[in-house]
């Protein structure tokens, strides 16, 4: 009598064997695959179940917090059929998302500017230093999140084939180049070294993705890959992001009532 | 098995986010979130990969409303994508941990060699090293076969349905669950072994 192989014990304890009446009828007569099976199972029970992290009731709406700004990205849901139209679609979003964060920043940066700068004859625009620095905040901590989806989509891109398509990405980190630059400076003047290296770290990587070719190799990505990884910029870039929106967020709750914010 | 389905609600909301209503899409969000970061955690086993995934499986099942069929459950459909999110996190972190063992170096052996000078069966300290192992017997397997053996193991989808999640066919399927359950037993076997000696 031939004894039940370890798979067919493995698929039968799972329900997923082939013949299961016939396994059942086998394991009726014969005592050792009986015993076999049982061992499967023990050993299977002695895998712990991982109990995730409490979340608070909350959770649901911090979570679509975080991903309304990459859904406002998105285009409009199309047709999964209208694959071309989709994909062109998305690709003006990208570059839309992409144009975006220049053209914030140049206005932000300046309105940071015209506060610190403004010709001391001439009354600036009521823009006080607590508002400046919120305003600089906000829009730095909303490029992070932008230059960190970029980094997560180029640490995940490319995991199978020969080579990879990363125009797109390219287009996207183009733009986050001038934007960066800006911040760098006016952090860089307003006396964050912090943040300032972080930027310039993450510059110096944009502008590597934007010059590449846009038909990347395995391996070539892969040493986009490791120079993320080996400098430990994702990290960077996320804890300087939750650092600079822990800073905005005092500074909200510091600002005294009905106290006006030119935005 | 946890599930989200089920739920009326839902057919009326995946609707109107149809139609772009980011409203109806937030509380399809709000709804289902907790699920899905449940999944997630279970599959990567680690916190921050476990967000990632959330986000990925919401931003995907938005681009993919259209492919939604009203007949399903969204909750379901849901389930499937955020599988395929987290594995695709997994391959990823898999790839990275090579590098990192390549240059470092097994760890596992000098863990058995510090345990077996203990004198005497501690059973607290056999139970910890099979955690041990079994944490190791994790870390040796394909991305394929975790994700495949926790969907069928832990979150008791079908082969039909992790199939359909994982983009393979049944019997693919069901060699990575194989797969996976021979890697924890040879790794538990181990463990007895070293268990039982004094």
């Amino acid at each position: 009598m031939r004894h039940l192989s370890e798979e067919e014990l493995v698929l039968h304890h799972f329900g997923d064997a082939d013949s299961p009446a016939a396994l059942d009828a086998h394991l009726e007569e014969c005592a050792a695959c009986r015993a076999a099976l049982a061992a499967v199972r023990a050993d299977l029970s002695a895998i712990d179940v991982p109990e995730p992290p409490e979340r608070g009731a909350d959770y649901g709406a911090q979570v679509w917090s975080r991903l309304q700004p990459r859904l406002a990205a998105e285009p409009r849901v199309v047709s999964i059929e209208d694959a071309p139209a989709r994909t062109a679609a998305r690709t003006r979003s990208r570059w839309r998302r992409a144009w975006a964060p220049l053209a914030v920043a140049a206005s932000l940066v300046l309105a940071f500017l015209l506060g610190r700068h403004w010709p001391q004859a001439v009354p600036p625009p009521a823009v006080s230093a607590a508002a400046r620095e919120r305003i600089l905040l906000v829009a730095v901590g909303d490029h992070l999140e932008r230059s960190e989806m970029l980094l997560v989509e180029l640490v995940n891109a490319g995991t199978e084939g020969k080579a990879v398509d990363i125009s797109t990405e390219q287009q996207w980190a183009e733009e986050l180049v001038g934007a960066n630059r800006l911040y760098r400076q006016t952090v860089a003047r307003a006396g964050d070294p912090g943040v300032a290296s972080v930027l310039e770290e993450l510059e110096r990587l944009l502008v590597e993705v934007a010059h590449r070719p846009s038909s990347l190799s395995l391996a070539e990505l892969d040493e986009i890959r490791q120079r993320i990884e080996s400098r430990g910029l994702l990290f960077r870039v996320r804890v300087m992001e939750t650092q600079v929106r822990e800073k905005e967020k005092e500074n909200k709750e510091t600002q005294l009532p009905g106290g006006k914010v030119v935005s | 098995m946890e599930r989200m389905d089920g739920r009326d609600d839902d057919t009326e909301a995946v609707a109107q986010a149809r139609t772009g209503d980011a409203d109806a899409f937030r509380r399809l969000v709000e709804r289902h979130s907790a699920h899905v970061f449940r999944l997630a955690y279970r599959m990567t086993r680690n916190d921050h990969d476990a967000e990632d995934v959330v986000q990925e499986a919401f931003l995907k099942a938005y681009r993919s409303l259209d492919r939604f069929e009203e007949r399903a459950h969204f909750g379901s459909w849901l389930h499937r994508i955020a599988a395929n999110c987290a594995y695709d996190v997994l391959r990823a972190r898999l790839r990275r941990d090579e590098r990192v063992e390549a240059s470092e170096g097994p760890e596992g052996d000098r863990t058995l060699a510090v345990a077996s000078a203990d004198p005497g069966p501690d059973r607290l300290l056999a139970g910890r090293e099979v955690q041990s192992r079994l944490k190791g017997a994790l870390g040796r397997m394909s991305a394929l076969e975790r994700s495949a053996f926790t969907l069928r193991h832990l979150e008791g989808m079908s082969i039909a349905e992790i199939s359909r999640a994982l983009d393979l066919d049944a019997s693919a399927a069901k060699q990575s669950v194989f797969r996976a359950v021979r890697k924890l037993r040879q790794a538990l076997g181990d463990a007895a072994s070293w268990e039982a000696t004094p």
